[in-house]
């Protein structure tokens, strides 16, 4: 399969990088924000064929819970070299996600690497409520 | 605030330091409990997540705490410069070999994986030991240790802390530069400042020099990021009585477990640094003699200092008038130990501890020594570098057309970069004036300038 791009604008902060993500649904904004990472780390990712690979997040709140979330995706790429081509969501609540993650194994030949991201972090992190749906803010460090 | 904020900068500094949120991250550090002093800042500040990157800030041992967004991701992130017995202008003809040999046997850029695979008793071995490690391993000489920060091993690592995912992404990141601003640069000394200093520092005008900034990869990151989120959980369930004004600020009292736990962890990643960052130097030297095809006497490549900017330690400072351990924090930030600090090794122990500032890739690197108003105004600190003036999307906005490489070139300085990105955004204009920045640290007396480097050559992730 070929990656599904997601819908976010970059935010400028001095040393390292932030996202911003809407979506109309919960669950579509933890599902957006986790191809946003993956685009800012990785700006080719050819289509290949696909394995999958449940995950199970927890989180004290949902700002908690994004960056669990993204650092997960995260650690897939940096510790176990998968990257990540789609993800659904399968289930959210504001202490908890199950979601559905297609990853391919990296390939520096094929997959084309834009940014290091050395970790997600709680700086200014927001996952709030807007009037079209959701909305998340997310930094970087670099 | 619990104390007052401190920023060292001239009247231009600050302009650009106020342009960003990094003086309310001043202000936010100086809410934690324990902070003894001021909250501080060095010239090359700017904005980072929770602490400011070039903060600075010391806790009381019963009362205060230890974060680890104050030491941040890369721990014991860090600097190391070689001097060599050649000059710059005879191995200038070679620049192109020289650095396209060192970006052939250092592996760089992001997730790069080194020819060293840590069995798990290895990697703790590492952890636990540092860059000791790599001399018993042939990588360097015993006498690089006492010329590096603590031996090149922090005391109290404990692998017994780390997690699984902390060991998984150590076990084949040694050796490796990593990207972003992390580099290996061959210099020419153009300036001596100092010329009795830098005499005892072996540098003399028209010298080749390597300098290397890396730190401790994706070990530091992921025992950075498991720290934090175990505080910010504690943090949250009301583990401290206070209201974090940043949820990247959360930390734990010094007296708990956790506090514990985490500096073992922390002290493992630091070693981990240092043992980075001796076998890269061998590396380097390495490719020099091959590349040159010199004998190492012929070479002379010693290592001068290792400093490390990212970390905390306990350290015995005055606190109103009196002796007292506190743990310091260091966020961007160099140690700087005045001429006559029990903690500095013989060699040094006249001169003051070599401090080395990195500048960007097109203007100069500096290294100084430290002065006695380190120990009265900054808690034994320093600057760490220039500082970043844009953020990276402005300087990739801003470098749009052009061929920084070319720019570069043009001015007599050959790089090699693996990502497509990474010129744009380290180029030059992307940082604050290093010269500035290190003026105001001499006029504060935290160090004095001894000598000037300018880049001939430079790699990067």
């Amino acid at each position: 399969m070929s990656s599904i791009k997601a819908h976010f604008t970059l935010l400028d902060h001095t040393a390292d990088m932030g996202i911003k993500v809407t979506a109309p649904t919960l669950g579509a904004l933890f599902e957006n924000a986790g191809r946003a990472l993956m685009e800012v780390m990785i700006r080719k990712r050819p289509a290949g064929k696909t394995s999958l690979c449940r995950v199970t997040v927890s989180g004290d709140d949902l700002p908690d819970l994004m960056v669990r979330w993204l650092g997960e995706i995260l650690y897939l790429f940096e510790g176990e070299g998968r990257v990540v081509m789609d993800i659904d969501v399968d289930a959210v609540i504001e202490t908890g996600l199950d979601a559905t993650l297609h990853t391919v194994p990296f390939n520096p030949k094929r997959h084309e690497v834009a940014t290091e991201i050395k970790a997600v972090t709680y700086h200014q992190i927001e996952v709030a409520r807007n009037r079209d749906g959701w909305q998340a803010t997310v930094i970087f460090d670099l | 605030m619990r104390v007052p904020g401190l920023v060292f900068a001239n009247s231009e500094l600050i302009r650009s330091i106020q342009e960003d949120q990094s003086l309310t991250q001043v202000a936010n550090v100086a809410m934690l409990p324990g902070i003894v002093g001021h909250s501080l800042a060095m010239p090359d500040i700017h904005w980072g997540y929770g602490f400011p990157i070039g903060g600075v800030a010391a806790f009381d041992l019963d009362e205060g705490i230890v974060s680890p967004g104050g030491v941040g991701y890369d721990i014991n992130c860090g600097c190391r410069l070689m001097t060599t017995v050649l000059r710059g202008s005879d191995i200038r003809p070679f620049m192109k070999d020289l650095v396209l040999a060192l970006f052939r046997n250092i592996p760089t850029g992001v997730g790069s994986r080194g020819p060293i695979h840590l069995s798990k008793s290895e990697e703790n071995r590492v952890a636990a030991t540092g860059a000791d490690w790599a001399v018993k391993r042939g990588y360097g000489k015993p006498r690089d240790l006492e010329r590096t920060e603590d031996h090149g091993a922090m005391e109290g690592a404990d692998p017994s802390v780390l997690s699984e995912r902390a060991v998984q992404r150590g076990r084949d990141q040694l050796g490796t530069l990593g990207s972003g601003n992390h580099f290996i640069e061959i210099q020419v000394v153009d300036q001596i400042y100092d010329p009795e200093k830098a005499g005892q520092f072996h540098l003399f005008e028209g010298q080749a020099t390597v300098f290397i900034h890396t730190g401790s990869r994706g070990f530091g990151h992921q025992i950075c990021d498991d720290f934090l989120k175990e505080m910010s959980r504690s943090a949250f369930k009301g583990g401290l009585s206070f209201e974090l004004p940043d949820r990247q600020l959360a930390c734990a009292p010094l007296t708990s477990d956790l506090a514990r736990r985490y500096l073992a962890a922390m002290a493992c990643a630091a070693n981990y640094a240092w043992a980075n960052r001796q076998i890269l130097m061998h590396w380097a030297m390495e490719t020099f003699l091959k590349t040159l095809s010199i004998g190492p006497d012929e070479l002379g490549m010693n290592l001068l200092y290792d400093v490390c900017h990212n970390i905390a330690k306990k350290e015995l400072h005055h606190v109103s008038g009196e002796a007292t351990m506190v743990c310091v924090h260091r966020k961007g930030a160099t140690r700087a130990l005045p001429p006559g600090h029990p903690l500095l090794p013989e060699v040094y122990r006249a001169t003051g501890q070599p401090v080395l500032i990195p500048g960007d890739m097109g203007t100069y690197s500096y290294v100084l020594a430290g002065a006695a108003g380190s120990m009265e105004r900054s808690f034994g600190s320093s600057c760490h570098g220039a500082g970043r003036l844009l953020s990276r999307t402005q300087a990739v906005k801003q470098a749009k057309g052009r061929a920084i490489n070319r720019e570069l070139e043009d001015k007599g300085i050959i790089v090699q970069s693996r990502g497509k990105q990474t010129l744009k955004e380290e180029m030059p204009e992307a940082y604050k004036d290093i010269s500035q920045v290190v003026d105001v640290v001499e006029a504060a007396e935290l160090a004095t300038k001894v000598a000037r480097m300018r880049p001939l050559g430079v790699i990067k992730g």
